[in-house]
């Protein structure tokens, strides 16, 4: 008993850490994705450079960094802080390649016909080439995601009282070692199960609304 | 086909000393062109001769390197910087229609034919309904509304590409090869949609492989080869008595297979 406890105790946390990391990748990316497709020379080195240096380091040196490393005068990370952080940038990296991806797959003729009709870009990218390149960016989103929820995990090495650091604590203290990190995978299934069934019914409802 | 001559010379497109490459691939030399109020013109010619270039540069889907455009009085200079206010009039002032439809697949044909006419004129969803729902009528289309595009046959789906531009007002039209990703019976369905638009004095630009469609409706053939207009005039004395070794060459391999 004490120990579901111990996982639900744990269990807003890991969503609270997976849910604002993945806010703050999805948002992030946004400015890597536009060096990336930028024209500018410059710009696009940076980006490209950001992306490869964000996932080219583990996750988990990224949240030691932020956690121990930045700590100049009153500014100090709490554990929470630091892992959303971490987590959140290096989702930015990725989630900015399957944007980029995602775009790059909405057929040239698109843009076309938009120049062509005059629509301007904000009406380009609202109505006519962001939706279809989010609805090709969805699998890999959610896809994404699900990993995401599963690495909000490494959070615990820097003390986050989430799933895995509740189940540690647990199996430390009760000397009942393996059984509560069955548990912790069980509820780690439940979690990502109905976030990719939801993911392939929406894929599939797309397809069918759009395709012949 | 018969039809009446335009009334007024006035020049709806013209195009003055086109010219571009790449790198060192010349794709346009020196083209120009001038199109009257209500007449048709059929630009043919081999693979290669620039004539889709020549269609794109008007509304400046490509961008020449020199030379002047002007639609319906804007005027476009390829050398000087292009003012976005100006860009916009011009395309306003010209509807495409491309060889790929390009209508857009996550819409339904309705919403493809008012959502231009909702951004680009500033209509109401009503309005703009009611006018899609007109020329999906007139392109005998009008139970297609609520479907994607997807589920309409090419035919169908250039067709509503045809009323999505109309659905603008634009001045001229240009058709860039608008029966080439068509099955040939399929094909005819928009050439009779092409030849209404004639009757009723559209002023049309239609680059083409159709001959029939070039001897017929066009008041103007243009032949061109090389990146360049190598003969034009009308479309039977062009057809019937070539001018132009190239041109010869090409009505034979267009005509006598």
């Amino acid at each position: 008993m004490q120990m579901l406890q111990a996982i639900l105790i744990g269990l807003p946390m890991t969503i609270l850490v997976t849910v604002l990391s993945l806010a703050l990748g999805t948002v992030a990316a946004l400015p890597l994705l536009a060096g990336l497709r930028s024209g500018n020379r410059l710009l696009w080195l940076l980006s490209r450079g950001i992306i490869d240096l964000l996932r080219g380091v583990p996750p988990v040196v990224w949240l030691f960094i932020l956690y121990y490393g930045v700590s100049v005068g009153a500014l100090r990370l709490t554990a929470l802080q630091a892992g959303v952080i971490g987590l959140g940038l290096v989702s930015a990296a990725y989630l900015a390649e399957i944007f980029r991806g995602a775009i790059s797959s909405v057929h040239s003729g698109q843009w076309e016909a938009s120049s062509a009709l005059g629509f301007t870009r904000t009406t380009l990218w609202r109505r006519v080439v962001g939706p279809q390149a989010w609805r090709t960016a969805i699998p890999s989103y959610t896809t994404y995601s699900i990993g995401l929820l599963k690495d909000s995990s490494i959070a615990s090495t820097i003390g986050v009282a989430e799933i895995v650091y509740m189940s540690n604590q647990y199996a430390r203290q009760s000397g009942e070692g393996i059984l509560i990190f069955f548990i912790a995978a069980g509820v780690y299934i439940a979690l990502s199960l109905p976030l990719g069934i939801l993911s392939r019914h929406l894929d599939t409802k797309m397809r069918k609304v759009v395709a012949r | 086909m018969s039809r009446i001559a335009p009334v007024s010379t006035n020049l709806v497109v013209q195009v003055r000393n086109l010219a571009k490459a790449y790198g060192d691939h010349v794709v346009l030399r020196d083209v120009s062109l001038s199109v009257p109020e209500g007449s048709v013109t059929a630009m043919i010619g081999p693979s290669g001769a620039g004539k889709s270039t020549v269609l794109r540069c008007m509304n400046l889907l490509e961008k020449p390197d020199s030379g002047e455009i002007e639609i319906d009085g804007h005027l476009i200079n390829a050398g000087a910087k292009v003012s976005a206010r100006n860009l916009a009039a011009l395309r306003r002032s010209a509807g495409m229609v491309f060889q790929h439809f390009n209508l857009f697949p996550h819409m339904s044909v309705l919403r493809n034919i008012s959502l231009p006419q909702e951004r680009v004129l500033g209509r109401s969803r009503e309005e703009a309904n009611a006018k899609s729902m007109e020329l999906l009528t007139r392109m005998g289309l009008a139970d297609k509304a609520d479907q994607y595009p997807a589920r309409c046959s090419g035919g169908q789906q250039q067709r509503i590409a045809i009323a999505r531009a109309l659905a603008l007002g634009p001045r001229v039209m240009l058709f860039d090869e608008p029966t080439s990703a068509l099955d040939p019976e399929v094909g005819v369905e928009v050439l009779e949609v092409m030849k209404e638009l004639a009757a009723e004095g559209m002023t049309m630009i239609v680059v083409t492989h159709e001959m029939g469609f070039a001897a017929n409706v066009a008041d103007e053939l243009v032949v061109m080869a090389d990146g360049g207009i190598i003969e034009s005039g009308d479309p039977h004395e062009v057809m019937s008595d070539p001018q132009h070794e190239r041109t010869r060459r090409f009505l034979r391999a267009v005509l006598e297979r």
